[in-house]
């Protein structure tokens, strides 16, 4: 079955993907940090057991899986693709995973927490991704109690979690707003709002391919609609921002837009060795390009499926053997070039 | 810009200072920031930053209160993390934590938080048992309040739910009559909140 992010989305929206994670804790058992090894293998064989039929609610096909039998190649390929956070790569305690064969819908079982719900929808559609794990939150909580309290509300380890364990993001893709002198200061204002804006990929302060995830930042005190519409509002704000300064650039100069657009498609198309960041770079230019209607696709396509491709730990995981690290560049040129859609 | 302390190292840290008043900007180097006499801020700058020490600053004991021991030795009895093994990792390790350690942290939750009252979702049991303790509280006052009343105290969202709960068990009663009657509430319901 396709995974979410090769199916092909809304191709003229900056906004690449909306997300909706929530967390929860079994009032049975003390948060994963204080829990014996004993303890874990218990409440994550127990979980399973319980939930088994949470796909049930949506009618999705969800497989389960125990995370501490798998290589960490593949727990690295799972961060990659979103499915899981970082904590649960580093975890070797018993943890397990449900997820959708098309990977939009996931369930973690003792990360941080000891429940992780998490639904995926490609564009700017929070209030479906909302409706999809709330529903599965409903399923779990009538087969466990939570662990909740009328004053802080759902339990979580971490204090900026509790409340309503809600965190609701929105990717999108700003390579000229974030070019802008005043992002800093963008990025700034919006914290007053109550949101928070950071690079996706990169390392230290550099960004790679301009993509942001805007979420919230606090869970508690709000409800979870009230949550929804102010990242719903902040995301749809910076799109709107970056199409106007986008249209801009296009009436004024554009020759060099369609340039770019197609010295990076031309890069990406005949390269034999490409960098993580290089890769990223040109991809989110012919991303822009496909956004703005300069490069037509023959067939409607997802250029964020290349960008998921294009990293490391997913690379090495279709590989057949272990990878140097030029290897590694060569096999990223080689799976951009034959997955690069064709143009007209 | 150079450091303005030691002039050597590029400044990162810009610090600003407000006293009655009276602002005073500082670009300072990670290293001289470090050295800044700004309590439990100064780990900040220290090393890698990082969410955890950004919250053991906000949320940390300030040294005067360390030495008076105020805090110091509160142990949650479930599952005996400290009020230091909080500080440290900014995470509890059990729900009874917030109890434990809540009315000390009140107040840092609530500059973490902008609130320190849930106002969201619950869970269905919970509120069952809401609905369950009224129904009887009003039948022992011989109150004749009606299942309505309590019904209208519950969010829209929570009167929903409900409602389904209701439709699944009457469907399993094969109560058709019942679970139409729920189904059109149940609809009616869904059609004002949009």
């Amino acid at each position: 079955m396709a995974k979410w992010y090769d199916v092909p989305g809304n191709m003229d929206s900056n906004v690449v993907y909306s997300r909706i994670r929530l967390v929860r804790n079994w009032a049975d058992y003390p948060f994963p940090g204080k829990m014996t090894r004993e303890q874990s293998l218990e409440l994550t064989g127990q979980l399973c057991e319980r939930i088994k039929d949470v796909g049930s609610v949506e009618g999705l096909k969800i497989r389960y899986g125990n995370l501490h039998q798998i290589t960490d190649l593949e727990k690295r390929a799972l961060l990659e693709r979103r499915v899981i956070n970082r904590s649960l790569v580093k975890k070797s305690d018993p943890a397990g995973l449900f997820l959708s064969d098309d990977e939009r819908v996931s369930i973690a079982i003792n990360g941080d927490d000891h429940i992780r719900i998490q639904a995926i929808e490609k564009g700017l559609n929070l209030s479906e991704c909302y409706r999809i794990a709330n529903a599965a939150d409903d399923y779990i909580s009538e087969q466990i109690e939570y662990s909740f309290d009328e004053k802080y509300g759902y339990l979580t380890a971490f204090p900026t979690n509790v409340g309503t364990g809600l965190r609701a993001s929105v990717i999108v893709h700003l390579p000229m707003l974030s070019r802008k002198k005043n992002f800093n200061s963008l990025v700034a204002d919006m914290g007053r709002f109550g949101t928070i804006i950071r690079g996706v990929f990169g390392e230290g302060s550099e960004n790679y391919g301009s993509l942001y995830q805007v979420s919230n930042q606090k869970t508690l005190g709000q409800t979870e609609k009230d949550i929804v519409d102010l990242v719903y509002k902040a995301a749809a704000e910076l799109d709107a921002q970056e199409r106007r300064l986008r249209k801009e650039a296009l009436k004024q100069r554009p020759v060099a837009c369609a340039d770019e657009c197609y010295k990076s498609y031309g890069v990406l198309k005949y390269a034999r060795r490409l960098t993580g960041k290089d890769s990223m770079e040109f991809l989110s230019q012919i991303m822009a390009g496909v956004t703005d209607g300069i490069l037509v696709t023959d067939e409607p396509c997802s250029i964020y499926s290349l960008v998921i491709g294009s990293q490391p730990a997913n690379l090495l995981g279709r590989a057949e053997r272990p990878l140097s690290k030029e290897e590694l560049e060569v096999a990223r040129a080689d799976f951009l070039r034959e997955k690069l859609p064709e143009i007209h | 810009m150079l450091c303005e302390q030691c002039r050597k190292r590029e400044a990162t840290v810009k610090y600003v200072e407000v006293v009655n008043g009276v602002k005073t900007e500082h670009n300072l180097c990670g290293h001289c920031a470090a050295r800044l006499d700004i309590g439990p801020f100064s780990a900040m700058f220290e090393g890698e930053f990082s969410l955890a020490s950004l919250l053991s600053g906000l949320l940390g004991i300030q040294d005067t209160e360390k030495k008076d021991g105020k805090l110091a030795g509160v142990v949650c009895p479930s599952c005996g993390t400290t009020y230091e093994d909080f500080v440290e990792g900014s995470r509890f390790g059990c729900a009874d934590c917030y109890s434990v350690f809540g009315p000390l942290l009140g107040e840092n939750i609530r500059h973490l938080q902008g609130s320190e009252k849930h106002v969201g979702k619950r869970p269905g049991n919970i509120v069952r048992a809401q609905i369950q303790r009224e129904e009887q509280a009003s039948v022992g006052d011989g109150n004749d309040t009606q299942n309505g009343d309590i019904i209208r105290s519950l969010t829209k969202e929570e009167q929903i739910r409900l409602l389904q709960t209701r439709l699944k068990d009457a469907l399993r009663r094969e109560d058709y009559k019942e679970a139409a009657a729920l189904r059109d509430e149940i609809r009616s319901q869904k059609e004002e909140t949009e």
